[in-house]
């Protein structure tokens, strides 16, 4: 039997030939992308380090939206999960630091993550470009309405807590544990697979607290399942004004999530310049406003290099209270 | 479905089928033990506090010792089948496929998928060289008008409109 | 009864002319997403979120949900045609829908999925529209005790899914079980298995695992005997399920609805999980479990009601708790967001238009996909008329694109191919791949769910016991180890008898009970 039939082999092989050749010119989509001409001359894509659907998925979204006509040129959300964002920053900082390709970043991923796993890959800060500081979500510490606890105070006193993250290397990992750190509560965290199932483990009452995201639990609090104990915010929530913050309650944890607007380093300050200032008044449009206030959202109005300072201050500020309290996120926090 | 003939050919003799059976199950126990090493290296813990490492150290475990069984149990069952000159049609096909991977983000969708779908149409599949035309150029459009134009998913492409 | 009114009024809302055209556009899309290999619905719905901005919130969620059970739907029939899952849920319904197709059954195998699916999705509305308040807290009482002990009796169920001998069964879930460690440590973080890669650290993908084992597996496979004869076009047969085939596929319908209804429920469960499930219930009930795996029409119609009855029911953690109980629904819960609309438990009193308009839907949406599914099989099953020449390059393709919008990531395509050549080789000496992927479904969950078990029971097993629920399958467990353990024991003693078996009797399935293997020696070759 004849495996190859040479005529079919030339052809083949002909028509390779043709396809490199014309692999010249320039690819959109995935992760091509060249510089050159007035900024923007096409489309500018966002890359989103999360699945679709997410807060920051959303924000993005609605983002891009409002930055079209601004920016003069349509944008495109582009989703590229995994690895809590690295994959997608690798990806995008890798490339030209042309301004059309640019990614939604976590302050967790620089953060928080560095606490968790040893990573000699990981995303430095300096191979990114700042463009603008986008949001700040907040965390709040809620129990089951049937809960014993009724006041953070209870939970501290307690003897053995059970606490629900959603996960290694988060926001809300790294709060509780600092907390109870330093209150010196014996307490075992209990990591699920995102914020969902974190908030039906604490409504089920498989762990005593819980840690989320004010929109995750404001409907439930609203309805009377969940009771919020404390903040970790720097003031009091504006959507829950009674709930103390942890600093008030004589322990100085502040975590935050923040996202924000990179670009890979080395980016021309005048493509940033032109980016920011879109930026700008997309987030001041109706509709971006109107999706920040429905999900409990603050803005975190930042450029470039104060997005910077941030990242540092609260890499430093976390690497120092871990250390100081003892607190190991690597294992049994 | 198939002719008697065609039986022959894939059906391997009983000495052959229990060569490939003791292969296949040495190559799946041999993984089984890798990963057990691998599984070991990570750290156990135990069963209250179980490590990152016990749970894939007990799969490949049971992994390893369920094939080394199959490695001693080789006998035929008939659902083995011989490997021939016909496999090699299965590896040039990979090998394109691998190529077409390749190609994707460097040079856009259009230009690889057209040329994999001549390779296979006609190499593989011995069309006519009308029919293969034909079948890359419309499947491509289609792919690009389904995808980019009607789903707006960001395939890396160089065709704009 | 005050309790029908706002349904009633849902019925009004359902009825306006524009949103029945948006259900009828949701449907008809989710249709071709769920046609198209890897493009799921969660990932259209996204797509489409900003368009739905504009739209006014009813009709936008009414479209969005059409998109999600429409691709149920949708899933099925490159499933049958192709051995190629569209979706998740469909990958079941490869095994014995292909082979269905095979025989030239592909329509009665299409119109009982489309039927089963229809049943399914209107059972569980209407179990809905009742008890939503009630089985909302069903959701809540799973936690990480009772998931250890749900996805262990699944691992149990394991095997059934494989028609060969036992032993390769079982190789091939603990393949599955080591596939699915691969990736983080679910609570440490740890990389497992990766090799230091990056694109590793997340696991791979299910829709990957199966589509690479199933479909370009398939392929891969069929293009040894490309040009091996003239290829004759597979015959096409009647179009239409028999009286036969539905008398038939009765129990399973109504099996698969319960089934599904119950784990469509379960955040992370959802309907992959049920319709497996469905095809493990079948395959016990049935008095002829041999043919399952050769073209048991049970073995479509249980699963394929199981995950449509599963899609509807998982709309109720989030349109009760606020809780997305899968990807998609995670999306829809943005969508609602975007709308200004947070679901939670106060949702159904504070929108009852949009909840009952949703949820009434819901009906409507079903019978367009029935009326739309069953003119359209006959359109359907011509594609098996095509040359497979032509046919396998076009598939790959599609797969492999596919694949790729899953993550934008061309890892991604070189992982689904890896997987292909593993299917090629996994049958070519004998080993099958559907106990592999349940296994690797349920390994992650297992795994997980009892080390969170034994955090919140600080590390003493008998904590299960102390869970009611967890308590209870775990007696379930106990009682399904015992009675296949007494059936094996018979089917020994009788196999002793028959001796002019040729297979040994520790090779062969204590479901075969004595029963000879009834293989058509033309099975092996295709």
């Amino acid at each position: 039997m004849r495996i190859l039939s040479s005529r079919g082999t030339r052809g083949a092989a002909l028509l390779a030939a043709t396809a490199l050749a014309l692999s010249a010119c320039s690819v959109q989509g995935g992760s091509g992308g060249e510089g050159g001409g007035d900024y923007p001359a096409r489309a500018v894509e966002f890359t989103v380090p999360t699945e679709p659907g997410g807060s920051t998925d959303l924000i993005t979204r609605a983002l891009t939206k409002s930055l079209e006509e601004p920016l003069g040129q349509s944008t495109v959300v582009v989703n590229k999960p995994g690895a809590n964002g690295k994959i997608a920053g690798k990806d995008v900082f890798s490339g030209n630091p042309d301004g059309y390709r640019v990614a939604v970043m976590p302050q967790s991923l620089f953060a928080v993550g560095p606490l968790v796993v040893e990573d000699p890959d990981a995303i430095q800060l300096d191979e990114m470009t700042f463009v603008k500081g986008l949001t700040r979500e907040d965390y709040v510490m809620v129990v089951p309405s049937s809960s014993p606890f009724e006041k953070v105070e209870d939970v501290l006193a307690a003897d053995n807590v059970k606490y629900g993250t959603s996960g290694a290397g988060t926001g809300n990992q790294l709060a509780q544990a600092l907390l109870f750190g330093s209150a010196k509560v014996n307490a075992t965290a209990v990591p699920f697979d995102g914020g969902g199932p974190q908030l039906t483990a604490v409504l089920g009452g498989k762990v005593d607290v819980g840690t989320v995201h004010v929109a995750e639990a404001y409907e439930q609090i609203q309805a009377g399942a969940l009771r919020p104990l404390v903040a970790f915010s720097a003031e009091r929530l504006e959507a829950l004004p009674d709930v103390p913050t942890a600093t008030e309650k004589g322990y100085d944890v502040v975590v935050d999530q923040r996202r924000f607007v990179a670009a890979p380093a080395g980016l021309p300050d005048d493509v940033r310049d032109k980016l920011a200032t879109a930026i700008d008044e997309a987030v001041s449009s109706e509709e971006y406003a109107k999706l920040l206030q429905d999900n409990y959202i603050t803005r975190w109005e930042a450029d470039g290099s104060e997005v910077g300072d941030q990242l540092r201050e609260a890499s430093e500020r976390f690497k120092t209270m871990t250390t100081e309290l003892g607190v190991n996120l690597k294992g049994q926090s | 479905m198939t002719a008697p003939d065609q039986e022959q050919e894939t059906r391997p003799s009983a000495a052959y089928a229990r060569r490939q059976n003791v292969i296949a199950a040495a190559v799946l126990c041999a993984i089984g033990v890798g990963a057990a090493i691998l599984s070991w290296q990570l750290g156990i813990g135990d069963l209250a506090d179980p490590g990152p490492g016990l749970w894939p150290l007990i799969v490949s475990v049971a992994m390893a010792v369920i094939a080394a069984v199959l490695v001693v149990r080789s006998a035929p069952t008939g659902e083995e089948e011989r490997f021939g000159r016909e496999s090699l049609v299965v590896v040039i096909g990979v090998v394109s496929l691998l190529g077409y991977v390749l190609l994707f983000e460097q040079v856009g969708f259009e230009i690889p998928t057209v040329a994999l779908l001549v390779l296979w149409l006609k190499l593989l599949g011995r069309e006519s060289w009308r029919m293969t035309v034909i079948v890359s150029v419309v499947a491509t459009a289609a792919i690009y008008l389904l995808f980019i134009t009607g789903l707006e998913v960001s395939l890396p492409h160089i065709v704009h409109f | 009864m005050d309790f029908l009114s706002p349904v009633l009024d849902g019925f009004g809302v359902v009825f306006q002319p524009d949103n029945l055209l948006y259900c009828l556009l949701g449907v008809t899309l989710g249709m071709l997403v769920g046609v198209l290999p890897g493009l799921g619905p969660a990932a259209t719905i996204a797509i489409l979120l900003p368009i739905t901005y504009n739209i006014e919130p009813t009709s936008a969620i009414i479209m969005l949900a059409g998109i999600f059970y429409g691709a149920q739907y949708g899933g099925t029939i490159t499933s049958v045609l192709l051995r190629l899952p569209g979706e998740a849920s469909s990958v079941v319904t490869a095994i014995d829908g292909h082979e269905m197709a095979r025989q030239g059954r592909a329509g009665a195998a299409l119109g009982i999925a489309a039927i089963g699916s229809f049943i399914g999705g209107t059972i569980s509305i209407v179990v809905l529209t009742f008890v939503a308040p009630l089985v909302s807290g069903f959701a809540i009482d799973f936690g990480p005790a009772e998931y250890t002990m749900l996805a262990l009796l699944g691992i149990l169920l394991v095997t059934t899914l494989g028609t060969g001998s036992i032993l390769k069964s079982l190789a091939m879930a603990t393949l599955g079980l080591l596939l699915a460690t691969i990736g983080q440590d679910p609570l440490l973080g740890t990389a497992r298995l990766t090799f230091g890669s990056d694109q590793l650290l997340d696991g791979i993908d299910f829709v990957i695992v199966a589509m690479g084992l199933f479909g370009v597996g398939e392929i891969l496979y069929n293009l040894e005997s490309l040009r091996r004869k003239a290829p004759k076009a597979t015959e096409v047969g009647s179009v239409y399920p028999t009286r036969k085939d539905l008398s038939e596929s009765k129990g399973a319908i109504a099996r698969g609805s319960a089934s599904g209804f119950l784990l469509g429920i379960l955040p992370g469960g959802g309907a992959t999980m049920s319709s497996m499930v469905a095809y493990a219930v079948e395959k016990k009930a049935t008095k002829r479990p041999e043919r399952f795996g050769k073209g048991a029409i049970q073995g479509v119609a249980g699963p394929e009601s199981a995950n449509n009855a599963a899609a509807t029911s998982s709309f109720i953690p989030l349109l009760s708790l606020g809780i997305p109980a899968n990807a998609t629904m995670a999306i829809m819960f943005g969508a609602l967001m975007l709308q200004g609309i947070t679901p939670g438990p106060l949702l159904v009193d504070e929108e009852p238009q949009l909840f009952w308009g949703v949820v009434n839907s819901m009906y409507v949406g079903n019978l367009l996909l029935l009326a739309m599914s069953l003119p359209l099989i006959g359109i359907f099953v011509r594609i098996l008329k095509v040359r497979a020449a032509i046919l396998a390059p076009l598939t790959i393709l599609i797969t492999m694109i596919g694949v790729y919008t899953v993550r934008n990531n061309v890892f991604d395509m070189f992982l689904v191919l890896a997987l292909g050549v593993l299917g090629y080789l996994m049958k070519k000496v004998g080993f099958e791949p559907g106990p592999l992927v349940l296994a690797f479904v349920l390994g992650g969950i297992l795994e997980s769910a009892f080390r969170r078990s034994m955090r919140t029971f600080d590390g003493e097993l008998t904590g299960f016991l102390g869970e009611p629920i967890a308590a209870t399958l775990f007696g379930a467990i106990v009682l399904l180890v015992v009675l296949s353990a007494l059936r094996a024991l018979r089917t020994r003693k009788k196999a002793k008898k028959n001796k002019e078996n040729d297979v040994p009797p520790a090779e062969r399935r204590p479901e075969d009970r004595g029963e000879q293997r009834d293989r058509d020696p033309a099975e092996h070759v295709r």
